[in-house]
């Protein structure tokens, strides 16, 4: 019962840890003459640093990891089956399951908040929930989403499929990929928590004031995200190092899948980014718990400051969410249209222009914050100009399916939809953008439609065109493909309706994130929630098809879709290598229909002459 | 290949007939200050902007989904890889809609806000009617400081469904300035807080600005129009910044009169403060 | 249903360069770290202006003097392991975990006698950048305990000697953090009395 074992490990040492660390700050604030030595604030927040450092040591990073610092012998265990996945594995593709496994659920949870606000939303005054239980379901809804869009694509994609994509047999760090994702349950606890600690009141965005002020719950919650913070920033780092370095031999830069390139880019943002939600919420804490005064205007603090620092991470952070998803996209187009991808130099080109603009743009989330007026017009340009890397990717996404030979599969269909959606997105984006429209629109349901035909239909959307392309390669077996389908449809037709609709009261005047609204905007509220209701009920379809093929569907073979790329040239699941045979890249991955393009990769010892190097000159699997 | 660009530039061209539509759809709240013409004029044109660049990327998906599918009625067999003239065309094309937007409406809407003497949100432009606006936990404070030069002492104590109005003259700039304090009790702890984010909107007028403990930000606006929330719940201010508990009924109503009626007004206030 | 296996097994031919990805990540991590360092910096800026409030100045150089001093021993003990001198390198480890915890202890005794209270803004930054770069001191010198601890058995040479210079630089990064923090907080703008 090696599942058992570890976790009980890890649950035990992190209690016994916890429990610590609360003592030892009792014990300190006693030494350093505090009046009282329970602040329950202050103990907890200490004691959670220690209960985390805890829990992961009691996983498994102490015998595979910890010990080396000692200079002991460190051991490491390879377990089958399905107890594996409770456990400390090093494995990327184990851990890309356990990702996708655990974001799949949060995923389906956050939605069902986002039902019940639905619900409550059905007509004005307030029917089902008091405010503090809608605020609570509000701020849950919205920040487990932003967990599910940063982490379930790159955390779970990213690890089962950049490796195979790269012909390597592992990440650069295994045993941080491994802490990366053993970080996540206590986040995922801490926030599943908060309701009971006196409910969340501030949204995912957190703003102090009123964040200093709250419940504990708050407290909790910040921890939490710094937590999760810091697994990002890890997995982040161990992205950049793999693809830099892993990459089978022949695979340069310009025969790089667009999933990979993607992520390259991604990983950068999160290593560089992430840290401002960290230091934002770090401030949020220490005014919390040690009455420092960051943003108390009575002695001279700056709300302000927090939206600065915040929105430098979370504007950066919508690309973290999206440019995977558009990577999918890219890559998924490029393998069902029977032609070359378009302009895959020019795409390449989008994805480093969005990574330098993205961080020079944080400010158009404050246009009516009240910062001076001098930061409207560069915030204004800045913001706008990423259209233009932006409209590389539809050029490149456009120019492959033209005069190709599309197969309309549930995958495809996803990755188109990507495409649609974030056109939509896009577009209202400029009204976003630009600061005079900018100023009526500002946090309405304007701006909840915007967000989620990018988020959602960018990202989401791909998520689910990465699910039904990879499924196969990941469990070995097959789904219903007309299910599927109809999975597409539904959910297509069920989101558009939804958040079609929802520009219109916003521009009337709605304002978001409210459990009450003025009764004359109860008709088109009424038809929204029926709409999201739809959308709601097709994940059914979802789940069932994949219960079902997961246990009972048809083994898929190693290649079902006939693409070119490196993850499909092994069985189906890969070998814990990966590649039986090392993999050399001779060709480009999306050379389809010519009849004398070199195959992609070809597999075996000893190089072909003229084979460029990979990564760092080193030999791959 | 000929016959399909034809196909999809009349497709194109259908379907942004019918979305242009839009622009000449009232889409709308009541258009209640001389600000809001200038919003419901720039949302226009970026509408219409925006519809055609949409409905070209709908267009090339529809086309491709009906006419390129594998085994379906399909030329194919194409091998082109977009290494040529065509990404430079693009690059060109969007990179000066993105310049064009970025001066029209963009950068000339918010000179406009910046300067103009009717006064979008941040200018500092002198309305005549200067009313100090206090957001606290969960309601408003009108303070009319001044009109027309003329030293006011009126106050105006708002909350949830109380019915007390913020009370505006047609065709008189009003200058906001706004302020956050702690004025509020929290039920839970008992214990008063200091002031959090607010924002001060109202949808009739097109125009927000939060309201920051420790900062005083304005907002000039000059409504053209006359109205009520009774009959229109555009004119209502509403806070558009999540600040707790009651964020959902931090509004109040608003009502434009005639100048000589705010007089009147104004006069039985007054009174009734003096009291 | 287990397997217990080697750590080997699942290194399958590894050929890549194990020492270049960890620099690598190394460097990685100190880029990521310095925006945290980056931005608590800037919030100083932004909330402060160029203005201070009286700080100790004898008592800043001589802390500074002692950090940077111990950024030379620590320079001298990893040349030192790859000369495979490890008496030398033990010494200087010692000598730069000693300077390490007099820096520390110097934080502390400022934090002390300091003249503002964290409640208010000169308080809060001062105390926040100090803390947080007084726990990667902390940090630093527990990691080159450890290292110690492991070159008195015998671990390393100058051959293998990773986690030595891994340390090492660590405790540089830290020290030019201070490099910045130090004028930051010490040195730069107008001293002002809070309430004047």
């Amino acid at each position: 019962m090696w599942a058992l074992r570890t976790l009980s490990g890890g649950l035990g040492m992190g209690l016994l840890f916890f429990y610590i660390g609360i003592g030892l700050t009792a014990v300190l604030r006693n030494w350093f003459g505090y009046p009282e030595v329970w602040d329950r604030d202050f103990n907890v927040t200490i004691g959670y640093v220690f209960g985390l450092l805890g829990w992961v040591m009691g996983m498994g990073m102490w015998g595979s990891w910890g010990r080396e610092w000692f200079g002991l012998r460190t051991h490491s265990y390879y377990i089958r089956g399905w107890q594996r996945y409770f456990t400390w594995s090093t494995d990327h593709k184990v851990i890309g399951v356990q990702y996708l496994a655990t974001f799949t659920i949060v995923f389906l949870l956050a939605g069902l908040m986002a039902m019940l606000m639905r619900l409550e939303l059905a007509t004005s005054g307030l029917q089902f929930f008091d405010k503090s239980q809608y605020n609570t379901i509000l701020g849950l809804h919205g920040i487990l989403m932003i967990a599910v869009a940063v982490a379930a694509v790159v955390g779970g994609f990213g690890n089962y499929f950049v490796p195979l994509l790269i012909g390597a047999d592992d990440m650069a760090f295994p045993r941080l990929n491994a802490l990366s994702f053993w970080l996540i349950p206590p986040v995922a606890l801490m926030l599943l928590i908060t309701p009971f600690m006196g409910g969340l009141e501030v949204g995912w965005t957190a703003y102090p004031p009123l964040s200093v002020q709250t419940q504990t719950a708050q407290g909790f919650w910040n921890l939490a995200i710094v937590t999760f913070g810091l697994s990002s920033i890890l997995s982040g780092l161990n992205f950049v190092v793999t693809i830099i370095y892993m990459r089978a031999p022949g695979m340069t830069w310009s025969r790089l899948p667009m999933f990979v390139w993607s992520m390259f880019v991604t990983a950068w943002l999160a290593l560089f980014y992430t840290q401002g939600f960290a230091v934002a919420l770090l401030m949020v804490t220490l005014d919390r718990i040690a009455g420092m005064g960051f943003f108390n205007a009575d002695d001279g603090g700056d709300p302000l400051l927090y939206q600065h620092v915040f929105w430098f991470y979370s504007h950066p952070a919508v690309y973290i969410m999206i440019l995977p998803g558009l990577g999918i996209a890219l890559e998924i187009i490029g393998h069902f249209s029977g032609k070359p991808l378009f302009a895959y130099r020019y795409a390449v080109g989008a994805f480093l222009g969005i990574l330098g603009l993205s961080g020079v743009v944080w400010a158009h989330h404050m246009f009516t914050s009240g910062i001076p007026n001098y930061l409207h017009g560069p915030f204004l340009v800045m913001t706008e100009l990423i259209s233009i890397p932006t409209g590389l990717i539809f050029l490149s996404a456009l120019g492959t399916i033209w005069m190709g030979k599309l197969r309309l599969t549930a995958p495809m269909l996803f990755a188109l939809a990507v495409i649609f959606n974030f056109a939509n997105g896009g577009v209202t984006g400029i009204f976003l953008a630009d600061v005079p429209t900018d100023i009526h629109l500002q946090d309405t349901y304007f701006v909840v439609a915007h967000f989620h035909y990018t988020i959602v239909g960018g990202e989401i959307f791909a998520m689910f065109a990465a699910m039904y392309y990879w499924f196969p390669k990941m469990t070995g077996r097959m789904y219903n493909m007309k299910l599927a389908k109809l999975h597409f449809w539904w959910m297509f037709i069920g989101f558009n309706v939804t958040f079609m609709t929802m520009y219109w009261p916003g521009i009337q005047g709605m304002n978001r994130r409210i459990a009450d609204f003025p009764a004359a905007m109860d008709g088109i509220n009424f038809f929204i929630s029926l709409a999201s209701f739809g959308l709601g009920a097709g994940f059914l379809v979802f789940v069932g098809n994949m219960v079902y093929a997961l246990f009972w569907g048809p083994a898929a073979e190693a290649n079902p879709w006939g693409a070119r790329t490196l993850e499909w040239q092994t069985s189906s699941p890969p070998p814990l290598e990966n590649f039986d045979e090392p993999p050399m890249v001779t060709g480009h991955p999306y050379d389809y229909g010519l009849p004398d393009a070199p195959a992609h990769a070809r597999f075996g010892p000893g190089l072909p002459a003229g084979t460029p190097a990979g990564g760092g000159g080193g030999g791959g699997g | 290949m000929a016959k399909h660009v034809v196909s999809v530039v009349l497709l194109w061209a259908a379907l942004t007939a019918v979305g242009e539509a839009l622009v000449f759809a009232d889409l709308f709240p009541t258009v209640g200050s001389h600000e809001a013409e200038d919003f419901d004029q720039i949302f226009r044109v970026l509408l219409f902007m925006g519809i055609p660049v949409f409905n070209f990327v709908v267009a090339m998906l529809v086309h491709s989904f009906l006419r390129f599918r594998a085994g379906g009625p399909q030329e194919g067999g194409a091998t082109f890889k977009g290494t040529g003239a065509i990404p430079k065309v693009w690059l060109l094309l969007t990179s000066c809609l993105a310049v064009t937007t970025i001066i029209y409406p963009g950068l000339t809407g918010l000179r406009k806000l910046q300067s103009e003497a009717n006064g979008y949100g941040w200018a500092d432009t002198k309305g005549t009617l200067i009313i100090h606006v206090q957001a606290f936990q969960w309601g408003w404070q009108y303070d009319y400081q001044e009109y027309d030069g003329e030293k006011l002492a009126v106050s105006v104590f708002s909350l949830h469904g109380d019915g007390n109005e913020l009370v505006l003259p047609l065709e008189v700039g009003a200058r906001f300035e706004i302020n956050s304090t702690g004025a509020a009790y929290d039920f839970a702890t008992e214990e008063p807080s200091s002031g959090v984010l607010h924002s001060f909107w109202i949808p009739a007028f097109r125009m927000k600005i939060d309201a920051i403990p420790g900062r005083t930000t304005t907002m000039t606006v000059k409504p053209t129009e006359l109205g009520d929330y009774g009959r229109d719940p555009a004119y209502r201010v509403q806070c558009a910044e999540l600040c707790g508990l009651s964020h959902t009924t931090m509004d109040t109503p608003v009502r434009v009169v005639s100048q000589e009626e705010f007089k009147t007004w104004l006069a039985e206030q007054a009174k009734a403060t003096k009291k | 249903m287990a397997v217990a296996a080697t750590a080997a097994a699942h290194a399958h031919g590894h050929a890549h360069n194990r020492l270049q990805l960890n620099r690598v990540g190394l460097w990685l991590f100190f880029f990521s770290e310095s925006i945290v360092f980056g931005l608590l910096l800037t919030s100083r800026f932004f909330l402060m202006g160029v203005d201070r409030e009286h700080v100790d100045q004898q008592l800043g150089l001589i802390i500074t003097i002692i950090l940077l001093l111990s950024s030379v021993t620590a320079f001298t003990a990893e040349t030192a392991i790859e000369q495979d001198r490890r008496r030398l390198a033990s010494w200087m480890l010692l000598a730069t975990i000693l300077l390490g915890v007099i820096f520390t202890v110097g934080v502390g005794f400022e934090w002390s006698i300091a003249e503002f209270n964290r409640k208010e803004v000169f308080g809060t930054v001062f105390f926040t950048m100090t803390g947080i770069h007084a726990t990667h001191v902390v940090t630093g010198v527990i990691m080159l305990f450890l290292v110690w601890v492991q070159l008195k058995r015998g671990k390393f040479s100058s051959r293998d000697h990773f986690a030595v210079s891994g340390t090492v630089m660590y405790w540089h990064f830290v020290d030019v953090v201070w490099v910045f923090y130090y004028p930051a907080l010490y040195l730069i703008g107008n001293v002002v009395t809070p309430g004047q």
